[in-house]
């Protein structure tokens, strides 16, 4: 048996458990993790934004906030100002997300290392003191609550946010959509481009990939990833705000990914699971928990570089009868 | 007379400040294998990266199929048919050889290439989910020339493929070269071993301090051993 069918059988696993998720935690009288996992899921395809950068192409951005905020205000100012129904907010999220990342990525993509955290760290900045600023629009510091639409009408069912059940499987399916688009765009010839960008950009052109060109796509597909979370986290709070647009925020994502790890399909999700946990369990009986994702975080890069997926891998390889 | 499917005039190219290229000719036919040769430092691998675009010419120029690539980007050239073996074969070590092979393409592999590249290479076929990193040299060797025809070349440029390949090896990688000359496929070859190279070319180029000291066929150089002595170093094998 190989890594790759271990794993796979092990995320079907994973996958029945969080469908049955909201039926089983009752039983368990536990209906306050459904949210709790349901955060998870933002978080983790927020976190996979930032490692469709830095472990598929080799990018390492401070940046994410900005198109996770962009998802949030679209969502946001879509039902708030403009009336717009669960399926066109949820979309304008993403369009807005998408194409201040397309306009950010024609930059930002020039340059690489340091100089390219730093320049996605200043697109976020800036644009978080502008929606501090423009308090009519995006409400300022007091950020924008709204009234979530019905995702759907059967007849004279209505399926509404309202409902827990509802709204966790609605942003389970979104995640799980969006991590199988990422599953089928690593394998594509695309994916596989990215890879070579991450490993020599000198090497990546002369076998004729469009070093510059990748990064932007990737860029771009970063940023509609990071606003999907954000219009998924809109609607789950009912509420837009230029706090999740600050770079702290992309950080975070980036310290989920690499706890998680870098490069690997499901390790930000792992990461930002984990760390929502520790964030969970921790918060309320000690208030410096910070101290203690530093030490995973120190400790991760330490001892397992790859993250906790990258050393659940290597582990999986060493059993008899297992091949890598 | 049938238009050579590789001209390079007059090439000149710096590195930094420093001229490294001032005069490079060579003619590439559309058959055959044209070995460049020369001592080392003389620029036989700047040159070729010169032709692939990734040291910036700053004079002469490059005409591949009749089109004037000279100021062509290097993302572009692969696509108009010129695959390029670099020296240290330039393979991605941290991915499979699967991934390796498959990284120049746009599309699906063709399956008769694919078919073919794996009758030439079947140690390749055993190891698509090894890591490149972890195979032997002579092995890395042949995944980059495979790669490089996956992506149906037109010419492939060698840059010293047999450098650091284990001796058992060697002879594999050379009978290989001489296969795809002969399968159709242009071949311009950077070779230190000149008993290698003049057995395998039609045409030889000798280079000195940067530009060409030296084109024609291998007999003339076997024919003037003073001349591969003062440009070589050693003389011409019989």
């Amino acid at each position: 048996m190989s890594v790759t069918a271990i794993n796979r059988t092990l995320t079907a696993v994973l996958l029945a458990v969080l469908v049955a998720a909201p039926w089983v935690l009752p039983m368990f009288e536990a209906e306050f993790w459904l949210a709790i996992t349901a955060e998870m899921l933002i978080w983790g395809l927020f976190a996979a934004s930032a490692n469709l950068l830095f472990g598929h192409v080799g990018l390492l951005s401070f940046g994410q906030a900005l198109y996770f905020g962009f998802g949030m205000y679209g969502v946001a100012i879509g039902v708030d100002r403009f009336g717009l129904g669960f399926w066109p907010a949820l979309g304008l999220g993403i369009a807005a997300a998408v194409a201040m990342a397309a306009v950010a990525g024609v930059f930002a993509v020039r340059l690489t290392w340091h100089y390219f955290a730093i320049i996605t760290v200043v697109f976020s900045l800036i644009f978080y003191f502008l929606a501090l600023r423009l308090k009519p629009l995006t409400g300022g510091d007091d950020g924008l609550s709204f009234a979530p639409p019905p995702v759907a009408r059967f007849g004279d069912v209505t399926l509404s946010l309202g409902d827990e059940t509802v709204q966790y499987l609605v942003i389970l399916a979104f995640a799980v959509a969006a991590f199988a688009f990422q599953a089928r765009l690593y394998a594509s010839p695309l994916g596989r481009a990215f890879a070579a960008v991450r490993e020599s950009e000198r090497k990546a052109a002369l076998l004729g990939i469009d070093v510059l060109k990748v990064r932007w796509i990737a860029f771009v597909i970063a940023g509609g990833l990071a606003g999907l979370a954000g219009a998924l986290f809109a609607f789950y709070g009912r509420y837009a705000s230029a706090t999740y647009m600050y770079y702290v925020v992309s950080g975070e994502a980036v310290i989920w990914t690499i706890v998680g790890g870098t490069g690997t399909l499901l390790g930000p999700g792992i990461g930002a699971a984990l760390l929502t946990l520790v964030r969970e369990e921790l918060s309320t009986v000690w208030e410096h928990y910070l101290l203690v994702v530093g030490a995973v975080v120190i400790l991760t890069v330490v001892f397992a570089p790859r993250g906790i997926a990258g050393a659940w891998n290597a582990a999986l390889a060493r059993l008899p009868g297992v091949r890598s | 007379m049938v238009e050579p499917l590789l001209v390079v005039s007059g090439l000149a190219a710096r590195i930094g400040r420093v001229p490294i290229l001032a005069g490079v000719d060579l003619a590439v036919p559309a058959r055959g294998i044209v070995a460049l040769l020369g001592r080392n430092g003389v620029g036989k691998t700047t040159t070729l990266r010169t032709i692939m675009g990734v040291v910036e010419a700053t004079a002469g120029s490059i005409r591949f199929a009749d089109q004037d690539i000279t100021r062509l980007q290097a993302h572009l050239r692969p696509g108009l048919g010129i695959g390029y073996v670099p020296q240290g074969r330039g393979i991605f070590p941290l991915l499979t050889v699967r991934e390796n092979l498959y990284l120049g393409l746009r599309g699906p592999a063709d399956p008769a290439i694919e078919t073919h590249v794996f009758e030439r290479f079947p140690r390749l076929a055993e190891r698509l989910d090894q890591k490149a990193g972890t195979m032997s040299g002579g092995e890395q060797q042949m995944l980059a020339i495979a790669r490089a025809l996956m992506m149906r070349p037109r010419l492939l440029i060698l840059d010293e493929p047999t450098e650091g390949v284990m001796p058992r090896l060697v002879n594999d990688i050379r009978r290989e070269i001489a296969a795809i000359a002969a399968s159709g496929i242009a071949v311009l070859l950077v070779e230190q071993n000149l008993r290698t190279a003049l057995r395998l070319a039609r045409h030889v180029v000798i280079m000195e301090r940067g530009h060409t000291a030296f084109a024609g066929p291998p007999e003339s150089l076997r024919a003037d051993p003073d001349l591969a002595h003062r440009l070589l170093g050693v003389g011409a094998p019989t």
